[in-house]
């Protein structure tokens, strides 16, 4: 593909490059912070030192707590978001497949997506008190309606001739649906699964902020009390190093493997594949 | 030519498109009968309508008027009695070529031995050997359309619609398909109705020749095409041959009157029907 021939070692380098690059904002980031920090010395109460940061990570990994925390919001966030995930597929290719319905359905749609998120958690408290029960509902109420959007547009938007050309090969319905209408409509859901995680991920903290006794969300709730500013930007690396890892070692292999394999989107990585 | 049931019959078709605009007339009235082991060709100036005949036989389109028959049965919607090779692009982003072309076998059930055999054949055939576990997307545009063409063939349809299937594959190896599609169909007597702009083309493969109007198109002319020897066809006797250069020359004089008359009202597409 390239017009230079290449060594091997430079090869690698190259690849290391690109693995590393990734990380290159995160290092930028850490370092500003901590010539800020340096030089002005702000109190604890406003901000921490990464040196405070790792050493609260330690601290709350040698009680246990973490431990506790991530686990706890992992179990409301998977449930949450497999149901979210699961109904919104069924939902948006029921609706995708049936243009009347789809007509019928988007006022309401347009109507519940402005509403959706945390407005819901007054109301919610009331009904399923405070729990798994409301984060649960909270997350999926997010991720259902993102994933069901992108599956109807994902459905409508698969080209029609390869429809009708796997028709003429005596497909019926079903076999269609399998064998161009999913795998048609991919893009799109994979597009909808990464951004339900992430408005999931912030429904989680909501929901664990008032409506929980562990959990992350609950752990930076909790340091808010005292002024922690160490634990309150642990908890947010956390969060954020476990959604990354998740896009990482969850999505994008699922993506390689289908989507990007079909030549449906750009590759995310110059180049042939690691 | 009466008696038998004919394989396709169209009888007083009409279709209209309805648009913003109100409805677009895309055909005038067309009567056809193709028989069975019957290869017919068609060419028409861009917009006339020839490939929503095509998908009105294949039964994608619902006549607006008229109706189709296939063995004597109204159509009423797709089968695999009829296969198509679209104009589009049509095969699966998703299946390698191996698996695009055995796709229709898979649907039939047919057992993986017997579908790998016809699938390493057709392979060979469309001269795709070697890209059998290729994504489409890693093919050039012709080798796209030989899997299209293959597909088609590996599911055995009775009757095959073909709408321009090598438009965009290279010279070479469109006289290659060329050569081969009439000697299949000939040997294994298939019913063939065929689109495309080559003259040539439609003289060299069809029995018979139809010449459509510009849109609102009806099929002006029909110039059957003696055979005189039916399976071994092959392009160097047939540019040697005075009496098909003949015909091709009278199929290209109709299909230029059109050129010229298209040109006078605009284009194909337009929307005022010229008279
Ligand atoms: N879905 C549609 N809606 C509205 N008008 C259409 C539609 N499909 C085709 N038409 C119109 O009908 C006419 C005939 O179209 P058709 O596709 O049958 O032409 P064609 O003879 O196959 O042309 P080409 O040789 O360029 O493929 C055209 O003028 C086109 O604009
Ligand atoms: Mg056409």
């Amino acid at each position: 593909m390239t017009d230079t021939p290449r060594t091997p070692a430079r090869a690698r380098l190259g690849r290391l490059v690109w693995r590393l690059l990734p990380f290159s904002p995160i290092l930028i980031f850490g370092a500003a912070w901590s010539i800020y920090w340096n030089v002005a010395h702000p109190p604890l109460a406003v901000m921490p030192s990464i040196a405070n940061v790792v050493g609260a990570v330690i601290e709350l990994a040698q009680s246990g707590s973490l431990l506790t925390d991530i686990l706890a919001s992992l179990w409301r966030l998977g449930l949450g978001a497999l149901l979210g995930i699961a109904m919104g597929v069924a939902a948006g290719f029921v609706t995708g497949l049936n243009k009347p319905l789809a007509t019928f359905l988007n006022p309401l749609l347009v109507f519940f997506n402005a509403i959706s998120g945390i407005v819901w958690l007054p109301l919610m408290i009331g009904w399923v008190g405070i729990g798994t029960g409301l984060a649960v509902f909270l997350i999926w109420n997010s991720v259902f309606f993102i994933v069901f959007q992108n599956t109807v547009l994902g459905v409508q938007l698969v080209p029609e001739v390869l429809e009708q050309s796997v028709r003429t090969l005596g497909a019926g319905r079903w076999e269609t649906i399998r064998s161009v209408t999913f795998p048609g409509a991919l893009p799109y859901i994979l597009n909808g699964v990464r951004s339900g995680l992430g408005f999931g991920w912030r429904a989680l903290i909501a929901a664990e902020l008032v409506g929980a006794t562990t959990g992350l969300g609950q752990m930076i709730f909790r340091a808010a009390d005292f002024s922690r500013t160490d634990i309150i930007v642990a908890g947010c690396l956390i969060i954020g190093m476990i959604a990354m890892a998740m896009d990482r070692w969850l999505l994008l292999p699922i993506e390689r493997r289908t989507v990007q394999r079909w030549g449906m989107v750009a590759r995310s990585e110059g180049g042939r594949p690691g | 030519m009466s008696g038998a049931v004919d394989k396709i019959e169209v009888a007083g078709f009409r279709h209209f498109f309805q648009s913003e605009s109100g409805p677009v007339q895309a055909t005038s009235i067309i009567d056809l009968r193709i028989q069975a082991g019957e290869f017919v060709t068609l060419v028409g100036p861009s917009g006339c309508g020839k490939t929503t005949l095509l998908k009105a036989i294949a039964g994608f389109i619902k006549p607006s008027e008229g109706r189709i028959f296939c063995n004597g049965r109204p159509v009423t919607g797709p089968g695999r009695d009829r296969g198509v090779v679209f104009q589009e692009l049509a095969i699966l982003p998703w299946r390698t070529v191996r698996r695009n072309i055995g796709h229709g076998l898979d649907i039939a059930g047919t057992k993986p031995a017997e579908r790998d055999r016809i699938v390493a054949r057709l392979i060979d055939l469309v001269g795709l050997r070697g890209f059998e576990d290729r994504y489409p997307h890693e093919l050039s545009g012709g080798m796209r359309q030989r899997v299209a063409v293959a597909r088609t063939w590996a599911a055995d349809p009775d009757v095959i619609l073909m709408d321009e299937p090598f438009a965009a594959v290279d010279a070479m190896t469109r006289l290659t398909l060329q050569e081969e599609l009439a000697r299949l169909c000939a040997t294994t007597n298939k019913t063939v109705f065929f689109i495309t702009h080559g003259v040539e083309e439609a003289v060299f493969l069809g029995d018979r020749v139809l010449v459509m109007t510009r849109r609102p198109g009806r099929i002006k002319a029909e110039i059957a095409v003696p055979r005189r020897t039916p399976g071994g066809r092959d392009w160097e006797s047939f540019t040697a041959d005075p009496e098909m250069q003949a015909i091709c020359e009278q199929v290209l004089r109709l299909v230029r009157e059109e050129r010229g008359a298209t040109l006078v009202a605009g284009d194909g597409a337009s929307v005022v029907p010229a008279a």
